[in-house]
């Protein structure tokens, strides 16, 4: 028993020693910083994308392991050489942008994003980058394919993106069924595929290349008097700073300088450079090798999450464990300290279990940001995260194991004047963590599974991978396919090694006292 | 050797609104072997546990070579060390061999070295004759033999005083014999034994003082002969009646 209290206590200074190793919170990106940090999608070809290598012009993606392209990053690169600043590209969910922004994280939004009236309210927007036009994308064998004018759309069903103007245009298409918005293009475009939906609205640079992607899908070109009518803070792109930011008025002057010529020509390449899909052979051979590396270290991360998340939630479990049964001590003043402490464990303990690991996560990494201007590296905030979350989760676990463990046990320990701690740590924690092992185990393979979650602050786990993949390959079966089995091979492995810990605590089964005394060795005396 | 190891004065002990001991005067001496007798209910077990403190006097003293241990500044874990306990259900430590159970104890809460306490160990395990399995589990073993190395783990923290809280009632008759036996190895060695018994027999050849509790007082007390041959109370002797015809 010894010896796990030593592994357990080598474990928790790996751990410290870990955390200290991961690169320290990444510093307030400031207006007068060497870097400009921009954020996009990196998954909105052409006006942005993820590719595994920097052919093209393309610039590293800051803490992952691909590159980004496209329109918007040509974009940054001009704007950084501009302000005479070196360009970070920063990956993360569309809907992360705008508190990234306004907690610091980033200094500028370069995705394709229209300055509507609503997003001024938080941030300030430069002059248009990219002037654009709505359309919409629909199946090549359907009859909607031949439509030229927006009032052609009775009952066909459309969607469009989240929190996108996009979405609030559905509204022009006389009778059409609006169905509920989606989060990004490739899934509109497999939902479009599948007959799900009949048709997505989007902007016509996304058009060119879902149909170039796909061959059984088209955009449809209106006429400007047929078209959409569209407000010109939407269809005009432009770059989000925070409010009044130093920024704004160089990049201003430098898009001056940009004409709609050189405009049109960088989207021309983005749309000639944007990733090919077609592919021949095998795809399970031809995922592998063009995304093995990503899947490798997607696997990696989560990996590394779940089981620091898991070790550091069970050291957690068991501190709360030994603190929730101290006995009643005799002074008052104890006494009421001992309440206090034990109803602070109850409100974190309901608080962790009883909100979703998603929320945690999205307000501890944009909430602390912005609130107290704490910015913390993305995997220090996914490991803070999911080892409170899952310590709450095992302090009841392993309070359930004490709880099963005798009172006997705790009465001939405190007879023989242990103290409290010592009553716990050689007598009854052996026991209860025995008892609690087959719940830590599933909670440890619950973690593998919902640090999917934590793609929400753009952690680069197995699941983050798979959709930056599918969004790039749009094989979605195949890679979610690859993607589960991956997951079900770490849950498998994991569940079977604790059986064989839990075998291995439980000790020998075939050790009959009654029938072997005699081969018991006595050591000698003396 | 008359010099009072243990006082109990006026202790009082209520759960809830049960009053479990009403009044309990009572004095060990050092060396001193006192057996504590009675119906079940009668408060026997929840005295010894009060002299233990596993249970909080409700009013009252209990003093230790004169000093009292409820004083706030009494070291607890020291004395409990210096006053063992054996229990009626063993509770040997199950996550721990029972070399383990004896030696765990001496180099967690003596600080003894390990090596030491190991010898101590194999000794005291020798004599109650559990030495064959020092390597077993306690899920292992019989209720006799449990008893035995819970004799002997309390034993090896060299304790003035032992409180056995009816050891043998949980065993089967023929392992009776066996853990009784390893008591009175223990009886008249200088160490204070109080021992809370159905034993009759065990309490007369080994108690200087025989105790007999009835509803939460002490109702008699003297030598084996005065209580088990001519008890002055009634109830001792209604208590004895079925005890002596058999005899």
């Amino acid at each position: 028993m010894k010896k796990l209290w030593l592994s357990l206590l080598g474990v928790a200074a790996a751990i410290g020693l870990a955390t200290a190793a991961v690169p320290s919170a990444t510093t307030q990106a400031a207006d007068n910083s060497k870097t400009l940090k921009v954020g996009m999608e990196a998954n909105y070809a052409p006006f942005n994308w993820t590719q595994n290598d920097a052919s093209n012009g393309a610039v590293k993606i800051e803490g992952a392991s691909g590159y980004a392209n496209g329109y918007d990053v040509q974009m940054a690169k001009k704007m950084a050489k501009a302000l005479g600043k070196k360009v970070v590209i920063v990956k993360m969910s569309w809907n992360g942008l705008q508190p990234a922004l306004t907690s610091g994280k980033i200094d500028a939004i370069i995705a394709g994003m229209s300055p509507t009236a609503e997003r001024r309210k938080a941030i300030d927007f430069t002059d248009t980058y990219y002037k654009s036009k709505l359309t919409i994308v629909v199946r090549k064998d359907s009859k909607w394919a031949k439509k030229t004018n927006i009032n052609q759309f009775k009952n066909a069903k459309i969607t469009a993106q989240l929190n996108t103007f996009h979405y609030e245009a559905i509204s022009q298409l006389k009778g059409a069924i609006k169905e509920s918005a989606m989060d990004d293009f490739p899934a509109m475009r497999v939902a479009l595929e599948s007959g799900v939906i009949d048709g997505y609205v989007s902007e016509v640079p996304e058009g060119i290349t879902a149909k170039d992607a796909n061959p059984n899908l088209t955009y449809l070109k209106f006429s400007n008097a047929n078209g959409f009518k569209t407000n010109p803070e939407d269809t005009d792109l432009a770059i989000g700073v925070r409010k009044n930011s130093s920024l704004k008025a160089p990049m201003n002057e430098a898009l001056s300088k940009i004409s709609q010529k050189q405009r049109d020509t960088l989207m021309n390449n983005a749309v000639a450079n944007q990733p090919s899909t077609t592919s021949t052979g095998n795809w399970l051979v031809n995922l592998l090798k063009q995304y093995g590396g990503m899947l490798l270290q997607g696997t990696g991360m989560t990996l590394l999450i779940s089981l620091i998340g898991t070790i550091v939630g069970f050291l957690i479990g068991l501190l709360v464990g030994i603190i929730r049964t101290i006995p009643r001590p005799q002074t008052a003043g104890k006494r009421g300290l001992r309440a206090v402490i034990n109803w602070l464990l109850a409100v974190y303990i309901e608080v962790f279990r009883g909100t979703p690991m998603i929320v945690q996560a999205a307000v501890l990494y944009y909430g602390a940001a912005q609130a107290f201007g704490i910015n913390m590296d993305r995997t220090v905030a996914a490991l803070v995260i999911v080892s409170i979350n899952t310590g709450a989760y095992i302090s009841e676990i392993i309070r359930g194991g004490i709880t099963s463990v005798d009172a006997g046990q705790f009465e001939a320990a405190h007879a023989l004047g242990f103290t409290h701690l010592q009553t716990m740590l050689k007598v009854i924690l052996p026991q209860a963590i025995r008892n609690s092992l087959p719940a830590v185990t599933n909670e440890f393979i619950v973690n593998i599974k919902d640090t999917s979650v934590l793609s929400v602050i753009s952690v680069s786990e197995l699941f983050f991978s798979a959709e930056t993949i599918a969004g790039q390959n749009f094989q979605f079966f195949h890679t979610y396919l690859v993607v589960s089995a991956i997951y079900l091979i770490m849950t498998f492995t994991i569940s079977r090694l604790f059986r064989l810990v839990e075998r291995h605590m439980a000790g020998p089964k075939n050790y009959n006292v009654m029938n072997n005394q005699m081969q018991v060795v006595t050591p000698k005396i003396g | 050797m008359t010099e009072p190891i243990i006082e109990v004065q006026n202790l009082k002990k209520v759960f809830g609104d049960h009053e479990v001991l009403t009044d309990i005067n009572l004095t060990v001496n050092a060396g001193e072997i006192v057996s504590i007798i009675g119906r079940s209910g009668s408060g026997k077990s929840t005295l010894l546990r009060n002299i233990n403190l596993l249970e909080q006097p409700t009013s009252g003293d209990i003093l230790f070579h004169g000093n009292s241990v409820l004083a706030p500044d009494f070291d607890i874990t020291h004395y409990r060390a210096k006053a063992g306990m054996v229990f009626q259900s063993f509770n040997l430590f199950n996550n721990l061999t029972v070399l383990e159970n004896v030696v765990t104890p001496q180099v967690t809460v003596l600080k003894r070295d390990p090596a030491e306490a190991k010898q101590h160990a194999l000794e005291l395990l020798n004599t109650v004759n559990m030495d064959p399995f020092i390597n077993a589990k306690p899920d292992q073993l019989s209720g006799g033999q449990k008893q035995r190395v819970a004799i002997a783990r309390a034993e090896a923290m060299d304790p003035e005083v032992l409180l056995f809280d009816e050891p043998t009632s949980a065993l089967d008759p023929e392992m009776v014999d066996d853990v009784l036996a390893a008591m009175s190895n223990l009886a008249h060695t200088g160490l204070t034994m109080i021992i809370v018994t159905h034993e009759m027999a065990f309490a007369r050849d080994i108690s200087d003082r025989v105790v007999f509790m009835n509803d939460g007082v002490i109702a008699e007390e003297g030598t084996p002969e005065q209580i088990f041959n001519a008890p002055h109370e009634e109830v001792t002797q209604a208590f004895l009646k079925r005890y002596l015809n058999r005899a």
